[in-house]
């Protein structure tokens, strides 16, 4: 029955071999490279796609494929795959987003003269999301994990002739690093801990679900803690996101791609894979509810008063991973996965369109454009599709799964159900704010020879308006289809009249409101900034996070450096030159003997033989 | 058993357990007359295929022994020929599997290089001598007695002689035959005057009774069982090139033609340990047993000592090295030492899986050396000459080929993904398994030493720019024997887990090294 699931271990191995013919093929083959790297994406979506039909039925079981990979005295090492509902919802995301981002990068990057690399480094970081997709330890996923922070690194970075972009991909590569120690020292606490140190989500899932008792709640606590620390570093929570925003140096489709759909989404996949753990440690699902609540809010206010078109969906993003962590830490895990699956079609359809914008007008600052709406009307209708659903009106896609999350929070956390709404809020403004001032009013500075991208770019842009608007109908109040397919029993919250009510009100009075001061320009545009400048300026700033760690992290640890550099020039690389002269006039010493006399050679022999010989033997026969 | 008879004289199933070898004794000879008859114009070549087709055939006849044999699992009785002078076992099979693969790997790389060595005037010798050194070390890792043990040595040696001066038209390739020659000679002497020792304390030459007399002998004549034992041991250090026995080694690789070179540092090395394996274990550890175990444990002690010196000594004088063929050989010699330290950390109550360990080593040295060794006559016939200039900016003009070198230098310096990695990781739990601490941390010492000059060699393909841009040329021959030995060593480092499993389903230290 589960045919296909049987070979999911194909479905990395596309974009893998499309990324070892791309580097073997080298810069010259331009169009070749666009091809290669499309269908090896393409060809890992409909294998994806079959997998999910195939597990449709509600009687399919999870497929895990293991084998040893290796004996270390008593301690086995088996590594594999694992086919989970979860899962392969996961890989058909990740594939479709990956497959249209191919697409779409044929146009937005046709003149840049190493596409190919670019679309080996997509292959790359295909082929090592679907890897962590489909790890069935902790292990493997680590490994991954790291490989697609590698490859986020080589694409934010991609642009490596802009300061900007390199000072950008060095800073996302060093604050998720943070994390992924966090991580790390997870899996080896778990590993100390769990019986017969197994690593596989199997073996986790069963020793925390069944209350065994083998692991005390401090530890459990302690490595939730940890896991989830790195899920902060990877998905851009606070206070680790701040390198989010500022990867918006690298290629817009790389945004929309790794920024906004897949990698950033890992931390969420992360929680939901060991999620029993979680559930074993109330601290530390309080402690992903609110942190995911406070960046929720946090990053929709610094959303309001931002400029660059990029940066806008980016703390966007960041706000949206915080409503997914939030919906985990309240419990459910429905909530969180249907929003991360729901998001990443819309925002991905929003970072396309920002690239087919940019792509037109050469600019990022929303208040040089204005007017496009005429001139792209693809771009401009796929846009308000994926605005709507990012705030939240039915019956788009994210309505259904915001409403979910909010109706979660209302029926067991009031506080954070009002953080959620003002969130809520705050997104239907920005987003109205850019949706009016970048496509409607007087054409600005830069609009003037605006006109719509090639269908390359227009194309992936009307397919992802399709599940931007229908995806949020698999779990609907009345419908919990998808819940009970994710995790084999439908959630108990629903349909909650107040919170459906509340959500939509609050999301269409913040377009109603974006639409006073950007659409009709009722409310001047200043009359905020006049009356409290420091709270735009603030907001403006990022709440001056970035400006904190400067103070607090980065110059005392500048200091440290220094610090550490002098002791170890002097002291220990004293040792070090030390250690290599000694070594040094040994192997001198030792080549001396290396006169080409067979004579010499042969004493050497015998000198030595007698040494020895005294050395072990004459003990024996002394007196 | 055989105790109590005299002699048993060989009957036509004993010739078939013995068809590996006498398969490629037949071979030899038909290949001798062949070699006479054949006209001078044409190609010697074919000779060399016909020399790796023989290697090939006996390596499937060693592979059908070893599964015939394991129908019932590892614990199969050993079988004993002519009164317990040779014996067929699981030990000394795998290692035919090893020698056979090496020697075959190296006649393809003899095929690919030996056409356009001038030097080399005999280019059917060359191939077909290498039947009776590997035959020489078939015996070796098959004796049962000392005197099939020396017979063995010898065949192995005097063939190597002269494979060593085969290239007849280099001063070089003379100095290093002679060289090799005296130093051989010693190490010969010194074998027999050990084994004459051991014969007169205990009365036998046969490995088993020496062992059941041991005991006795340690009582009456320790002093005489010391001498034994440590001239045998200084004998087959000189083979295996392990400090301070090892001066002679970078001459003869030098030297000799490439491949010999490879020869020398895979099998006949690989030889002379498996059989100090033999000897030791079979006849001290049982002794051990006895009583006074003093002198098997100061016996198994100078073993780790020579390890130790030879790690130290081989990556210490490699660090001044500039001639690639003599890095190589003195790799080879830290190389003996790390291969040393499963036979002398002996088996403990704790530990005892010292043969996996052993071959899983040498497996891997079999892989790495032998595809460094085809890098380097492709380099080395390129540029001329055999310095380590000679890689320089190889990564520009043949990509590929330096990343298989990568791939054999990681290797050789123990780094993951790679066969040596593993390998010296066994190795190295193994003596801290042994509680050999001191060892470990020269283990890691030197490999960390090495590092020094293996990456080196990384800098001069990737950083520097040769005075030579034109692209490398590698021949077909040559080329097969670089991917396979790289795709093997980065498999040995993905997956140790087959090779490792697979020597434990069929070895049994009990039936197929101590007694049985």
């Amino acid at each position: 029955m589960e045919m296909y699931s049987q070979a999911a271990w194909l479905i990395p191995l596309f974009p893998l071999a499309a990324f070892l013919v791309l580097t073997a093929l080298g810069r010259s083959f331009r169009r070749a490279g666009v091809l290669i790297g499309t269908l090896g994406s393409l060809a890992a979506f409909v294998l994806s796609l079959f997998i999910v039909i195939d597990r449709l039925d509600a009687n399919t079981v999870d497929y895990n494929y293991a084998f040893d990979w290796m004996k270390i005295g008593d301690y086995t090492l088996r590594i594999g795959f694992e086919v989970t509902n979860l899962t392969a919802m996961m890989l058909v995301v990740v594939t479709l987003v990956s497959f249209l981002v191919n697409v779409y990068s044929a146009g937005y990057m046709k003149n840049d003269e190493r596409i190919t690399v670019f679309y080996g480094y997509v292959s790359l970081f295909t082929f090592s999301m679907l890897g962590l997709v489909l790890s069935d330890n902790l292990l493997s996923l680590y490994i991954f994990w790291e490989l697609v922070g590698v490859c986020s690194f080589l694409l934010v970075g991609f642009w490596y002739a802009k300061p900007k972009a390199r000072a950008a991909a060095k800073k996302a590569f060093i604050v998720t690093r943070i994390g992924d120690a966090g991580l790390l020292l997870g899996i080896l606490l778990l590993f100390w801990y769990m019986p017969g140190h197994a690593l596989d989500f199997t073996t986790i899932q069963s020793v925390f679900d069944g209350q065994s008792g083998a692991i005390t709640t401090g530890i459990t606590t302690l490595i939730a803690l940890l896991i989830f620390l790195g899920a902060v570093g990877k998905s851009g929570q606070f206070p680790l996101h701040v390198w989010l925003p500022d990867a918006m140096e690298g290629p817009t489709p790389i945004s929309a791609l790794i920024h906004a759909a897949t990698m950033v989404a890992a931390g969420v996949f992360l929680i939901a894979r060991t999620y029993d753990i979680f559930q074993d440690s109330a601290a530390a699902m309080e402690t992903v509810a609110y942190i995911g609540g406070f960046t929720a809010i946090f990053a929709a206010t610094i959303a309001l008063a931002q400029n660059d078109i990029k940066r806008i969906l980016a703390y966007s993003t960041v706000s949206q991973l915080g409503y997914m962590m939030m919906a985990l830490g309240l419990g459910s895990l429905t909530g969180g996965v249907f929003h991360l699956f729901t998001h990443a079609f819309f925002k991905a359809l929003l970072f396309l369109g920002a690239g087919s914008i940019i792509h037109a007008v050469h600019t990022q600052n929303i208040h040089e454009m204005g007017g496009l709406g005429a001139k792209m009307k693809v771009t401009a209708w796929t846009f308000a599709i994926g605005a709507l659903a990012l705030s939240g009106i039915p019956p788009l896609s994210g309505f259904w799964s915001k409403d979910m999350i909010l109706t979660a929070a209302f029926e067991t956390n009031p506080l954070l159900f009002f953080v959620g709404l003002a969130a809520a809020f705050c997104t239907a403004l920005y987003m109205s704010r850019l949706f009016f001032l970048v496509f409607t009013g007087k054409p600005g500075a830069a609009s003037s020879g605006a006109q719509e991208s090639p269908v390359t770019m227009t194309l992936p842009l009307v397919v992802l308006a399709v599940p931007a608007v229908a995806a949020g109908f698999v779990e609907t109040p009345w419908n919990g289809w998808f819940g009970s397919w994710l995790s084999g029993e439908a959630e108990a919250a629903h349909g909650s009249g107040v919170a459906i009510v509340a959500s939509i009100a609050v999301g269409l009075l913040g377009i109603y409101v974006g639409w006073l001061v950007y659409g009709k320009g009722s409310v001047s545009r200043t009359a905020l900034a006049d009356r409290v400048p420091w709270l735009v300026k603030l907001l403006e700033r990022s709440y001056y996070v970035d400006e904190l760690y400067a103070v607090f992290v980065v110059k005392p640890l500048k200091l440290l450096g220094a610090i550490l550099i002098v002791i170890d020039e002097y002291v220990i690389g004293g040792l070090v030159r030390l250690t290599g002269i000694a070594t040094v006039s040994a192997g001198r010493l030792a080549a001396r003997l290396q006169n080409g006399q067979v004579q010499t050679y042969s004493l050497a022999a015998v000198i030595g033989f007698v040494i020895i010989v005294i050395a072990l033997v004459g003990r024996r026969f002394l007196p | 058993m055989y105790e109590g008879v005299s002699f048993i004289p060989m009957t036509w199933t004993d010739m078939l357990y013995l068809a590996p070898e006498l398969s490629l004794a037949v071979i030899f000879l038909l290949l001798i007359v062949l070699d006479l008859f054949l006209p001078k114009r044409v190609s010697r070549l074919s000779i060399g295929w016909l020399t790796f087709a023989g290697l090939l055939v006996s390596l499937g006849l060693v592979i059908w022994r070893i599964a015939d044999m394991n129908q019932a699992g590892a614990e199969a009785e050993a079988i004993h020929l002519l009164s317990n002078s040779y014996r067929i076992d699981d030990f000394g099979s795998l290692l035919k599997i090893v020698f056979l693969t090496g020697t075959a790997l190296i006649v393809l790389l003899g095929l690919g290089s030996v056409r356009e060595d001038e030097a080399i005037t005999d280019k059917g010798e060359f191939f077909y001598l290498l039947l009776p050194a590997v035959i020489g070390a078939m015996i070796l890792s098959s004796s049962g007695n000392l005197i099939t043990l020396y017979i063995g040595l010898e065949l192995l040696s005097l063939t190597s002689y002269v494979l060593v001066g085969m290239r007849r038209k280099s001063s070089l390739s003379a100095e290093a035959a002679f060289k090799y020659l005296v130093t051989g000679g010693i190490s010969s002497a010194f074998v027999l005057f050990g084994m004459s020792y051991i014969y007169g304390v205990t009365g036998s030459v046969d490995l088993a009774v020496i062992a059941a007399a041991l005991p006795g002998a340690i009582v009456n004549f320790k002093a005489l069982v010391y001498v034994g034992y440590f001239f045998m041991l200084a004998g087959f250090g000189i083979k295996i090139a392990a400090a301070p026995f090892h001066a002679w080694a970078p001459d003869v690789y030098q030297g000799a033609p490439s491949p010999v070179s490879a020869f020398l540092a895979v099998i006949a090395k690989g030889a002379a340990l498996a059989v100090l394996f033999r000897v030791t274990f079979n006849t001290l550890l049982i002794a051990a047993n006895g009583g006074d175990a003093t002198v098997s444990d100061d016996i198994f002690f100078a073993l780790l000592v020579l390890a130790a010196a030879a790690m130290l000594a081989g990556t210490a004088t490699a660090l001044r090295q500039k001639n690639a063929k003599r890095l190589l050989a003195l790799s080879g010699v830290a190389n003996a030492g790390y291969m040393l330290v499963p036979i002398g950390i002996s088996i403990t109550v704790v530990h005892s899986s010292n043969f996996s360990e052993f071959v899983y080593y040498l497996v891997a040295y079999l892989f790495m050396t032998v595809g460094a060794f085809a890098v380097l006559t492709v380099v080395s016939r390129a540029a001329g000459h055999e310095e380590l200039k000679a890689f320089s900016g190889m990564y520009y003009r043949a990509p590929w080929t330096a990343a298989a070198m990568v791939v054999f230098v990681l290797s050789l310096a123990g780094l993951p993904v790679s066969g040596g990695f593993f390998g010296k990781l066994f190795i190295l739990l193994g003596a801290a398994n042994a509680k050999a601490y001191w060892l470990v941390a020269i283990i890691v010492v030197s490999s960390v030493i090495s590092y020094y000059f293996y990456f080196g060699l990384v800098r001069q393909m990737f950083m520097r720019s040769g005075s030579d841009d034109r692209e490398l040329r590698v021949s077909g021959a040559a080329g097969v024997v670089i991917w396979l030995c790289a795709i093997v060593t980065i498999a040995l480092g993905l997956f140790p887990g087959p090779l490792m499993s697979g020597i434990d389903a069929v070895f049994s230290i009990r039936y197929d090294l101590l007694f049985g």
